[in-house]
């Protein structure tokens, strides 16, 4: 684990003292060094124990994939990132490299701590740089009421979240991952530890997003630059999945009866999220609404606390990281030639763009679940689950289903397929840089379909 | 102003609350009080300018209220009990009567009116030892007397971070703000007050040096508005690139060290089965982190993305001593770690 923790922490000080000429081949070079060790986190043998570090950090085969999809995530935003600062002064460009580097710190150090006010921390602590990058590097002026937004919904979540755990903590002693499965709170039917159950999900169902509490979601991706929009796709909306499922542990009497509303509600969210994405304009807000329908499913799953819809929920939070980050990256490239969100403004780009026709084919049927790809594996896996709790459910995730695949087709044809409009004709020509980045965004998904067992957590 | 006449009335300040700080007698605390009030006023009205001395006024007539209500509450202890001790205040009309007293003194709410349009009125030094150094004495009270009333100070402690958090809403002046945030960090002090007496002595520690380094920010960019704040990127830009982390640690953000005394505190009040009146208080400190966000866009997070073609304010070689600064920022911002080490310090 240090051998990833210091050399990250080191990337701060090369991105502040190396000569600007290399800046950006160093980081890059030096972060995909990081991300190759960070893959040993994978190679677990069959037991699903901790793998004890220290006594503050462990991962355990529901934390390395996600530690390895942020440790691999940032060469990418790198990349993407490149060519935007091109312009910007000399400091600036560093500071930004170092906010991202900072984000993956906080981020590694939220994925394997092993005490609940440590992941606590680490979760808040993410905040920051991501306000930074969304209020100071956005593009519009609307990115300013992104930043509040996405601070005050997490921190309203979240500050319960803090008096619950210290509530837990002063009756139970201990707050550590590894003696809370033998710790569960005695039932009692007290309205208010109803509220502290609530008071325990709420932060993670904001990160989510749950549907009723999901309006932070598309103002803070459609706002931030690429990296920002990355990073929250694909890794810090997994933070309230993951925490989610390890918190789960000690609310168990409460969650038969507490989590029905919740588990309606996230899916009902996944069909009108979806609907909406049916009748977007703005070709980021209908990824970030695609977002929010995945996570829904996400959220479906966790709190049906089944082994298949806890598999299922990794899985899918892992495959929904890579398509996202890869739609968002595809966008990016559309953004970076018109200077425009608009999806009408840039169609019928197969013509003079065709391999990055292909990635956007790719990206869109990872998106609409296709066989034999591992979003499909997650999904069917919740469905399943789902359908176990209650045969009606199959109604609300069928319907979600088939809204998934309509958006999912939708923006594919409307980009790629159909007449190119006159403007466009003289479009600068796909980057070598972009195709890299695409390719590795979309190989590892692809190599995941071989191996699942990688990305599925406990379920040997 | 002179430097003799200076040098008399700081050295009286820190002779007024030595003697507060040094005292067992009521009788003498009060005296350490009103000498402390006394010689910050010359220091209050220095520019003689008609708002300035209108805040002079306010403060004078509010802590002179204060201290006579003080001295009544000890009289009155003294006729009961028949000792002048500090320690031994058993009787609840005392108590109860130094305890608001020691509120008004220090601007807790509801008796908070004073603070903002006192602040106002002054330039940024000494508006930051109003702030700071005046808090000193009466916290000094607070901590040896042992309240009677539980309630009291809960409602002191959450009225006052909620109209700390809500007052500041609506302004757009610096030393406003900063007023308020005084009021709300206030109540976060005494919320804790009866129950775990060090972590009122972290709070306010912790409080000194994020506001100290908010203060001298401020100062050295020389602006007392919002607005003034925006062009700061242009003379001081490291300074500029630093404000959002102070002002996002007085807000309480991990992992920031202003995240220290609000999670203690937290943890108190739950062991104490006031969990509710924690998440009161802790969301109502998300009231507070609204304005100072706002500062931060105005001055940093609005940057322009190059060098501007048009005129600049002039950079003028400053011979600030930008070295208290540096410290209390770099405290601001990295404290956290040592938390455990700073509840061992001040627990003993």
């Amino acid at each position: 684990m240090l051998k990833i923790l210091i050399p990250s922490m080191f990337m701060l000080l090369t991105t502040w003292t190396s000569p600007f000429k290399q800046l950006w081949s160093t980081i890059l070079m030096y972060s995909f060094l990081v991300a190759t060790l960070s893959l040993t986190w994978l190679a677990m043998p069959t037991d699903t124990g901790w793998f004890y570090i220290n006594n503050y950090m462990a991962y355990d085969p529901l934390s390395s994939p996600l530690l390895v999809l942020t440790c691999w995530l940032l060469p990418l935003m790198i990349i993407a990132s490149q060519n935007h600062l091109a312009a910007e002064p000399e400091n600036r460009q560093r500071t930004y490299i170092s906010l991202l580097i900072s984000l993956q710190i906080f981020l590694i150090l939220a994925f394997s701590a092993t005490e609940m006010i440590m992941f606590y921390v680490m979760f808040e602590a993410t905040l920051i740089p991501t306000l930074i990058i969304i209020t100071r590097w956005g593009n519009q002026m609307e990115r300013l009421n992104a930043g509040t937004y996405f601070l005050f919904y997490t921190l309203a979540g979240s500050l319960p979240l803090l008096v619950a755990l210290l509530i837990y903590h002063s009756s139970m002693g201990s707050l550590s991952y590894l003696s809370l499965t033998s710790l569960p709170l005695t039932c009692s039917n007290l309205y208010a530890d109803k509220l502290w159950w609530m008071a325990c999900l709420l932060a993670f169902l904001v990160k989510m997003p749950l549907y009723g509490v999901h309006l932070w979601l598309p103002k803070a991706h459609v706002e931030a630059p690429i990296a920002g929009s990355m990073v929250l796709a694909a890794v810090l909306l997994k933070l309230g999945g993951y925490g989610m499922m390890r918190i789960m542990i000690i609310l168990d009497p409460l969650t038969k009866e507490l989590s029905y509303p919740f588990i309606i509600l996230a899916l009902w969210g996944v069909i009108m999220t979806g609907s909406i994405c049916l009748r977007q304009t703005d070709l980021k807000s209908l990824i970030a609404y695609s977002s929010v329908s995945h996570m829904g499913l996400v959220a479906a799953g966790i709190l049906i606390q089944t082994p298949w819809g806890f598999t299922g929920a990794l899985i899918l939070m892992i495959a929904h990281g890579l398509t996202s980050s890869a739609l968002f990256c595809l966008a990016n490239t559309n953004y970076e030639r018109t200077h425009s969100r608009t999806i009408i403004l840039a169609r019928g780009l197969q013509m003079v763009l065709p391999l990055m026709a292909t990635w956007w084919f790719l990206a869109s049927l990872a998106n609409l679940a296709l066989p034999p790809l591992p979003n499909l594996m997650g999904e069917i896996m919740i469905i399943t689950s789902l359908f176990n709790w209650s045969f009606y459910t199959l109604i609300l995730t069928g319907l979600g289903t088939l809204i998934t695949a309509s958006y999912s087709l939708y923006m594919f044809l409307l980009t790629q397929r159909g007449p190119i409009p006159h403007h466009l004709i003289l479009l600068e020509p796909s980057h070598t840089r972009e195709h890299l980045l695409l390719a590795l965004h979309l190989l590892p998904l692809l190599l995941l379909i071989a191996k699942p067992e990688l990305v599925w957590g406990w379920t040997a | 102003m002179n430097p003799y006449i200076l040098t008399i009335l700081l050295f009286a300040m820190g002779l007024g609350t030595t003697i507060t700080f040094a005292s067992s007698h009521w009788l003498l605390a009060w005296m350490g009080l009103e000498i402390n009030t006394l010689a910050i006023l010359p220091l209050m009205c220095q520019s003689h300018h008609p708002r300035a001395v209108e805040a002079t006024i306010k403060y004078f007539l509010t802590q002179a209220t204060a201290a006579a209500m003080l001295l009544f509450a000890s009289i009155t202890n003294a006729w009961i009990t028949g000792q002048w001790n500090l320690e031994f205040m058993s009787y609840s009309l005392p108590t109860t009567l130094v305890t608001v007293a020691l509120a008004l003194k220090i601007g807790l709410a509801p008796l908070h009116a004073w603070m903002p349009e006192v602040l106002q009125g002054l330039d940024l030094t000494t508006g930051l030892i109003l702030s700071t150094w005046q808090k000193l004495a009466p916290f000094c009270l607070l901590l040896q007397i042992n309240p009677s009333n539980t309630s009291l100070l809960l409602i002191l402690g959450l009225a006052s971070t909620l109209v700390g958090g809500w007052g500041g809403l609506n302004q757009n002046q610096l030393r406003k703000i900063l007023a308020y945030s005084s009021i709300a960090h206030l109540g976060w002090m005494i919320l804790v007050l009866q129950f775990f007496p060090s972590l009122t002595l972290l709070t306010l520690l912790m409080y000194f040096v994020m506001t100290f380094s908010l203060f001298i920010s401020f100062k050295v960019n020389n602006s007392t508005t919002i607005n003034s704040l925006s062009m700061s990127w242009s003379k001081t830009p490291i300074i500029s690139s630093m404000v959002p982390f102070i002002l996002l640690s007085l807000g309480g953000l991990p992992p920031l060290s202003g995240f220290m005394p609000k999670w203690l505190i937290l943890q108190e009040l739950t062991k104490q089965s006031l969990a509710p009146l924690a998440t009161l208080a802790a969301l109502s400190a998300l009231l507070s982190l609204y304005f100072y966000l706002r500062i931060s866009y105005a001055m940093t997070l609005t940057m322009s993305p190059n060098t501007l073609l048009n005129a600049l304010p002039w950079r003028l070689p400053s011979n600030q001593h930008t070295l208290p600064l540096a410290i209390t920022t770099s405290l601001t911002i990295c404290l956290l770690p040592l938390t455990p080490a700073i509840t061992a310090l001040l627990t003993l």
